[in-house]
This record gives C-alpha cells, structure tokens and sequence, in this order.
C-alpha cells in the first residue's frame, strides 16, 4: 500500500514536470544547432509545415494566401500555415513567435533606419533588436536577394552590412485619393496648392458634399496622409528628424507655425463629421460612396477602390498639397512596406528559403505587384494599373517619411512627436490651439532631449 | 517518570504516514511556484534590467533606472503619474457603480417576478462574451455618425464623438462598458448570497412589523456580508486590472491610458505609433510592479473594511 503511494506520487510528479517540457510541434524535424545555427529542411519525404506570419491588409493578405497554396501544390508535402494578424499586432506577435521559435517566415513590417549617433541612448526599434539577439537569418548569399533593387535591399533590408530581409515593394501614404467626377461636378480642378485644396473644399461643401474622410476609429489614419504635408514643408525629413534632435529646429519655431495651422484646418474643417467612429478599410469603402472629394492615406487603399463594391467615379492620386508652392507639393512621402525575413532558428530554412525564392521569381513578384498596388522594388516589375498610371509622374520624387526615421527619445511626453499632430486636435483629442499644442509638443520632446545631454 | 498512556489522534497516521499528505500538496504546490510565483518574482528581477523580452537579446543590469525613468524622467513621467490617477479614478467610478448596480439588480430578480430567469439571463450574458466581441459590439452602438446611442443623444439635441473623441469622453465610455461586462458576475454573486438567507428570518421581521427598508438593512445587508466582501475585493482588484477594453475599443491615444494597458504597449512597443517602436520588457516590468503595489495596497486596505465587517456581523 506504501508503495502504491509513493509510485502515485512519483507518477503525479512525473506528469506535472512532463506538462511543462518544451513543445515544438513544427511538423519538421528540428536540426537546429545548440549555437542557434540555421538548420536544414526536414528529411526527405517528411510532410513539413511552413509556419508564415504576415499582418492584415487586403489584397495582399489574399494574394499570399493564394500563393502559399500554390507553393503546396509545388512541393508535395508541404502545408503552408499563414497566419493573419492586425498590422498593430504584428510587432508583438513577430517578438513573441520568434522567440518561441514558433515561425519560420516573417512579414517584417516596417525594416525602417536604425537609432542614428546623434539619437544618444534612444532604445533601438524592435526589428534591430531582432537582428541583434540572432533571430533572423542572414540572407546576404541568397540568389533571389539580387532580384531585388539595389536602394530596397540596402534602405530597408540592410543592416550592418548584412541583409536580413527582402522588400516586397515601396509605398506611398503621403498623399490622397481624389474624385475626379466629383470635382468636375463642381467644377473645381484637382489642387496643387494648400491654398487651392482650402478653396476646394469649401466649393465642394458648399455644393451638399463632404471634403475628406477618413479611418479615424484606428487613430493613425487621421495623421498618416499629412506625413505629405509636412513633407511638403521640409522635404529632408531625415534632416528635420536630426535638427529636432539636436535643437536647429524646434517644433514650436515660428517656420513650424505652418504645419501646426494646417493640420488643425485639416482636422476640423476638412474632415467630414463622423470620422472618429470609422476604422481605415471602412473609410476607404464610405470614400467609395462618390459625395467625398478627397481620402487622405496610403495608396495601399487602391486596390480597394478598384475591386468590387469599390469606387464607380473617376480617381487618382496626388501628394498631399501642403505647401502653398507647387513645386513642394510634388514629392511622394512613403515608406518600404513589410519584407520577408525568415526565422534563424527554424527547423525548416530551406523550405523557407524556397517559399521566399519562389515568391521572389520574377513572374510571380509582377502578380503581387499588379494585385497589391505596390510600387515594385524588383527592377523587371512595373506597376501597370491605375494607381501606376496615378502616381507614374511622381514616382522620380519617391522620399521616405519621417515616421521611418523618427524614434521617440527616452522620457519624452506624449505630444512630442508633433508629425502626429492632426490626431491631436479636437474632435480626436482635447487640442484646439495650434500654438499651444506646438509649445507643449517642443516642451515634451525637450525635456527628453534635456535627459539625453 | 510519568509516561503517557494516551495515544496521540494523528489526523494523518503516525510515522512516515504524517509526510504523505504535505507530498501530495507537493506536484500542487510546485505548479503555483511555476506558474505564479516564478513569474512574479522574475518580473521583479525583470525591472531592474533593459530586457527587450526578445529571446537572445542581452540583459543588462541597470538597477533602478527603470524605475527614474518611469517615476521622475522627462515629461513620459507626467504621462505615466496621469495613467496612476486614471487607474485610480477607473477603480473607484467602476467599483461603486457595478457594486451598487449588480446589488439592486440582484434585489429586482431575487424578487418572485415573471421572467426574472430571463433577466437573470440577459445580465449575465455580457459576462461570457470575450472582450474583443464586447469592445465591436460597442463600437457599433456608439458609432458617432447614425450609431445607435447618436441617434438616441440626437433625441436630445447631445452630440458626441464617444470613443473617437476627447480623451476624457473616451474614457468614461470605457467605465461603461466594462461596468456592462462585468455587472452580472457581481449580481450573480449577490443573488447567491440573497437565495442562502433563511426566509423565517424575514417572516419573524415581518411579524415585527418591519417594512422594506428595515428587513434590508438589518437582515439582507448583514446575512449578504459574505457576498459584500466577495464583489468588493473583486471590483476593486478587478478594476486596477483591466486594460484590454482600453485596447480594443481605442487602443493607445495620449491622455486615455490606464497603468494595464501602459505596461502591455511599452513591454510590446505599441506606444508611439510609429514603426520604429520599440520593445521594453525591462521597463514595462518596472511599471508593472508600480502597478503590483498598487494592486497591493489597496487589496489590503479593501482586505481590512470587509474583515472588519465579518466581524462586525458575522462575529
């Protein structure tokens, strides 16, 4: 009887110590080295499951559907599990999958510039800490890397002189959708001006119609199509991000004082009533209507405007007019979108390494790129739809925005990154003067800066 | 010497059969280690370090800089006291009005009313619905332009931006929501305090000549005192928990944060909005232990008004 009581009792134990043992349940057998080194694919014949993470943004989240499913069909025995999650949720979700070594293939959102010298101890953003802690693999050597434009693999894949990741394409969001018929209806012309776009919107409200809608339920979109205005008022973005820094400039500097006007004409005369209830896809659909002039965003949105239940009327796209000098206005701000990366400690690298080389071919990139709108980083790919023909005569002027280059300074306030000022003002927050908001936006970003010296 | 003839009564057994019962609590005991304690107390260790949470990353040992930084740094330190005093205003507002509602819903429903199993029913189903379905379905209601709840302020000439607008705006509605979610646990916890009370006791009152007030403050409001205690602790430490509903329904904006959902954007870089984010576990761990003396403190202080009322009552 004693014994029964010990072996239940070595049994209970055995069982709890066996719950909490490791669970890599890949699909694949695991060579990963001890050191962490890149391992082979699964043995011959094995069925391997390829983990992919990728964030949500239609089309391309149904194109990349579609193509892992074509990728099972070519190679037998492998099952492609993608994984969908919020493009707010991703950065958490690629920390947290990575470090369980729970994914083998990574849209890396936003491979943007490192922490500069003259940013001091700012905490480094999350893809270099990636890179840093050995869990991306470098894929300098791969083969399909050279498909790619030189500019994409070394601005936003690169870092250290190695490449981690590959860019899927460029994209713009300093600008916005225009409706063509509908401005013609009142008979104004597109405005190249901020001038022009003021008078615009008036002429089209007062004939019944709303001027600009937008997502302002999901927060950035109300602030990411003014990247362009800002843009339009000191094209160096990566020079403003520096004298912010060092003190050249100051949010509240009187050659400020244009921005900080604007964005609040912006936020509150020029967005229709409602925008705080709309979330960004849902405000692409309301622009979809016809009685809106204008949608401020990412042209990532195109795709929407043209597929089903999308837009009826004639559309383009324009930068955001925020100088009152056309000249300015003729640059697209944007940024590198997501880029695959792949997992160092996976158990299936080749396999990975396959699914992006395929991905990476030039005839299937051309098929993304036409799906997806997104203006290509592989030289042989050309974007021939109607947002291409839209931004074609722009796309020489292409600049990265400031949100890429900016990383907020360690003890700064919740106002100082002022590039998201139009969020700010009333109805989406509780500003309604610009000056103060731009006194309070220097005090909060200085007294960081303060720290840092 | 005397010698005891009185064989002692082991509640378990004598000899070695005395050990079986603290091995059995054993496998138990070495799970809440595991899986409570170990956490916490790497949490702790957590906040003196630079953890990015990224496995692989170095750890460096900065002592209490987290700390200076999340208390006294720049202006992040008024941003941070602000959420303190949100969480604080959240707990309170949230604690006494589900308190006080779940405990007149229960006093409705414990009533011999028709279809009060109905609306027994209907108040708790908020309680089994996930947060992410509660925060869309609020998100529908309090849709600014033609939403349910605008065209109902509408009636009354009221505009609002409700969860889209000034943070403050934002703010109470997320008190009303998680005060809709959370108010049927709090009455059903009620309604099994009110159904264990002895009916004779109201009868002998009632013969007294006691009417509705008095039968409710000197047996209800008494004989409830396990009930009271129970919805209280759990309001309280409840309330200086929540964070997810501040997530879903408006996700990080200046002046809206509570000290939860802090900790959860800077451990998983969600607080700048811009994609040069950065992971901070080391100091999301700092604030979240700020939070766990939070936590601590006024559970304790809750802890002592209810065995203070045990034993007023309940002796």
């Amino acid at each position: 009887m004693r014994r029964m009581k010990w072996l239940a009792l070595v049994a209970a134990l055995a069982l709890v110590f066996a719950a909490c043992g490791g669970d890599d349940d890949t699909g694949g057998s695991d060579t990963t080295g001890a050191g962490g080194e890149p391992g082979t694919t699964a043995a011959a014949g094995e069925p391997v499951t390829l983990r992919v993470l990728i964030h949500s943004q239609e089309p391309m989240t149904t194109w990349v559907q579609d193509f892992s499913t074509q990728f099972e069909s070519d190679n037998p025995g492998v099952t492609v599990d993608v994984a969908v999650v919020g493009a707010g949720d991703l950065a958490t979700v690629t920390q947290t999958r990575l470090s369980a070594n729970d994914v083998d293939v990574i849209d890396m959102f936003g491979f943007a510039n490192p922490v500069q010298d003259y940013m001091g101890g700012a905490t480094p953003p999350a893809w270099q800490t990636l890179i840093d802690a050995g869990l991306l693999l470098d894929i300098t050597d791969e083969p399909w890397v050279a498909n790619y434009d030189t500019a994409s693999i070394e601005q936003a894949g690169t870092f250290n002189g190695r490449v981690y990741s590959v860019n899927l394409g460029r994209t713009v969001y300093g600008g916005m959708f225009v409706n063509n018929d509908l401005l013609a209806s009142v008979g104004v012309e597109v405005p190249t001006t901020w001038s022009e776009l003021v008078s615009v919107c008036d002429a089209v409200k007062a004939a019944g119609n709303q001027c600009m809608t937008n997502g302002g339920q999901d927060g950035w979109p109300v602030f990411v199509g003014t990247y362009g205005m800002l843009g339009a008022l000191f094209p160096d973005q990566a020079g403003l991000v520096e004298a912010l820094y060092t003190g050249e400039m100051t949010w509240d500097d009187p050659a400020m004082a244009d921005w900080w006007d604007r964005t609040k004409v912006y936020a509150q005369d020029m967005l229709e009533p409602g925008t705080t209830g709309l979330a960004h896809d849902a405000a692409t659909f309301r622009y979809a209507a016809g009685d809106v002039a204008f949608l401020p965003t990412g042209a990532w949105q195109a795709p929407n405007l043209e597929g089903d239940g999308g837009a009826t009327f004639d559309w383009t796209y324009v930068p955001f007019p925020g100088s009152d000098d056309a000249a300015d206005n003729q640059n697209l701000f944007g940024k590198y979108d997501q880029g695959w990366a792949i997992a160092a400690n996976s158990p299936n690298v080749e396999v990975a390494k396959a699914y992006v080389a395929a991905f990476s071919d030039p005839d299937t990139y051309q098929e993304f790129v036409t799906t997806t709108g997104f203006i290509p980083t592989q030289a042989t790919a050309t974007l021939d739809t109607k947002l291409g023909q839209a931004l074609a005569p722009y796309l020489e002027n292409f600049q990265v925005g400031f949100e890429q280059y900016w990383v907020q300074p360690a003890g700064a306030g919740q106002w100082a990154n002022g590039s998201q000022a139009a969020s700010w003002f009333v109805p989406f927050n509780e500003w309604d003067d610009a000056a103060a908001l731009a006194t309070q936006a220097q005090a909060d970003l200085q007294a960081a800066l303060d720290e840092l010296q | 010497m005397a010698i005891s003839l009185v064989k002692k009564n082991y509640l378990f057994g004598q000899g070695r059969k005395r050990w079986v019962p603290w091995l059995l609590l054993l496998p138990g005991f070495g799970l809440y280690l595991l899986i409570a304690v170990g956490p916490s107390l790497a949490t702790a260790v957590y906040s003196f370090t630079d953890a990015s949470g990224v496995r692989g990353a170095p750890v460096n040992w900065i002592g209490f800089e987290n700390y200076d930084e999340f208390l006294f740094r720049g202006l992040a330190s008024r941003d941070n006291l602000a959420a303190l005093q949100r969480t604080l205003i959240f707990m309170v507002v949230v604690t006494t009005v589900q308190f006080g509602l779940g405990l007149v819903l229960a006093l409705l429903l414990n009533q011999k009313l028709r279809g009060r199993t109905f609306f027994r029913t209907l108040f708790f189903i908020p309680v089994i619905l996930g947060v992410v379905i509660q925060g869309l379905m609020w998100q529908l209601f309090l849709y600014p332009a033609g939403g349910p709840v605008a065209e109902v302020f509408g009636w009354f000439g009221i505009q609002s931006e409700f969860l889209g607008g000034a943070p403050t705006e934002a703010f109470i509605w997320v008190m009303v929501v998680q005060i809709w979610a959370n108010v049927g646990i709090t009455m059903m916890i009620f309604l099994a305090g009110m159904q264990t009370i002895d009916e004779t006791l109201y009868e002998a009152a009632r013969i007294d000549g006691a009417g509705g007030w008095n039968l409710f403050k000197n047996i209800t409001w008494p004989q409830l005192t396990p009930a009271i205690n129970t919805n209280f602790l759990l309001n309280v430490i409840g309330s200086l928990q929540a964070w997810q509903l501040f997530l879903v329904l408006i996700g990080y904006r200046p002046g809206t944060q509570v000290l939860g959902y802090l900790v959860f954007a800077e451990g998983f870089g969600q607080t700048t909005g811009s994609v040069s984010a950065a992971f901070r576990q080391g100091y999301a761990a700092a604030a979240s232990i700020v939070l766990f003396f939070l936590v601590l403190v006024l559970g304790m202080s809750a802890n002592w008004i209810v065995q203070r009322r045990e034993r007023k009552y309940l002796g």
